[in-house]
């Protein structure tokens, strides 16, 4: 009994809900209706107003777009943008700078092994002259190779 | 050499363009519902589509009702905002109940009655329908805020009750019960107007 009661009582909550879902839409129906016959000038304002929407949409697109191509560099141009966005472009704008730093690396060391080698041959000519080294910081020896070369 | 090409919004400029003329002569009913001035509601229809280009052109087609929906509602608290007209806000967004309910009222009764009323109607009386029309929306203007933006919400936008609670920033209960009270008020005032919907 108890429950055939509250069943009845679901069935009848159900019921109303189902009536008053069909009256709303009936009445959105209407108000829906009446939209069709605004003023000519709100219609055309409605329209400006989603023309400007676009309008700002593109614009904020381009500048995204452009803050996109500003930090892959020239990446973007010799490889093409593709559609692509985020990490990849990321670590594509890092090799242009990775390359320059590698480089300087390797221009340095050859540097400094050229000058090692440059001072292993003046020391093995000294080394290997007749002349002893300490005749260099003597005195009178640098005062006869002066006159001796005027 | 090729263009290189831009990275593209999710949603493109036609989805975007086509969704705003979708939802755009409702969006200024439901504005000038509440604010009760046309030159306002366009502005403020103007403003939310801004905000939604601007914030959320990049987003999913299928985000962007709910998305406007929610701008929309704020944009109009904006609006009374800015104006400061406390006595508007306070009448149109409260929950306070309209006054004179009839407590016999019988929806069912009125429901029925109205069952076989749209193949009844001549649409050639054009006078009679446009007043119909707009006493239905005048009842709609004159619903409580809350019951109105529930009703529009869930009825008009076609919202399911928990986008309808995300919009309106309460409880799934809240919605059902503000808009089966619009649905009452609404059956009631029309009845008593002798408009059938």
């Amino acid at each position: 009994m108890n429950n055939s009661t509250n069943f009845t009582a679901t069935e009848g909550r159900l019921d109303v809900q189902a009536i008053e879902t069909r009256y709303a839409l009936r009445v959105a129906a209407r108000l829906t209706e009446q939209t069709h016959s605004l003023p000519h000038d709100v219609i055309e304002r409605l329209r400006f107003a989603r023309e400007r929407a676009r309008e700002r949409a593109r614009q904020v697109a381009l500048r995204s777009a452009a803050s996109v191509t500003g930090s892959a560099g020239g990446t973007l141009t010799l490889g093409g943008a593709g559609g692509e966005t985020g990490w990849w472009w990321r670590v594509a704008s890092l090799a242009p700078v990775l390359a320059l730093v590698a480089g300087l690396v390797l221009i340095q060391q050859q540097n400094d092994s050229e000058q090692t080698r440059l001072a292993a041959d003046i020391d093995a000519a000294l080394l290997a002259d007749d002349l002893p080294p300490a005749a260099y910081t003597d005195a009178g020896f640098a005062e006869f190779l002066r006159q001796a070369h005027d | 050499m090729p263009w290189p090409r831009w990275p593209s919004p999710l949603a493109s400029d036609k989805e975007l363009s086509d969704f705003l003329k979708s939802v755009e002569r409702r969006a200024f009913k439901r504005a000038v519902y509440a604010v009760r001035d046309d030159d306002a509601a366009l502005d403020i229809v103007q403003d939310s589509m801004i905000r939604l280009a601007e914030k959320y052109a990049d987003r999913p087609p299928a985000e962007l009702t709910l998305l406007f929906q929610r701008i929309l509602s704020n944009a109009t608290m904006d609006w009374f905002r800015r104006q400061k007209v406390r006595r508007a806000v306070m009448r149109n967004f409260s929950d306070f109940e309209s006054p004179g309910e009839d407590g016999d009222f019988d929806l069912l009764e009125t429901l029925a009655a109205a069952g076989g009323s749209l193949s009844v109607e001549s649409p050639a009386d054009s006078v009679s329908r446009a007043q119909t029309l707009q006493a239905i929306e005048a009842e709609v203007a004159r619903l409580p805020g809350r019951q109105r933006e529930a009703f529009i919400l869930r009825y008009w936008e076609e919202l399911d009750v928990a986008e309808t609670a995300l919009c309106m920033g309460c409880s799934e209960g809240s919605v059902k019960t503000h808009c089966s009270r619009a649905v009452h008020s609404l059956a009631q005032a029309l009845k008593a107007k002798g408009v059938q919907a």
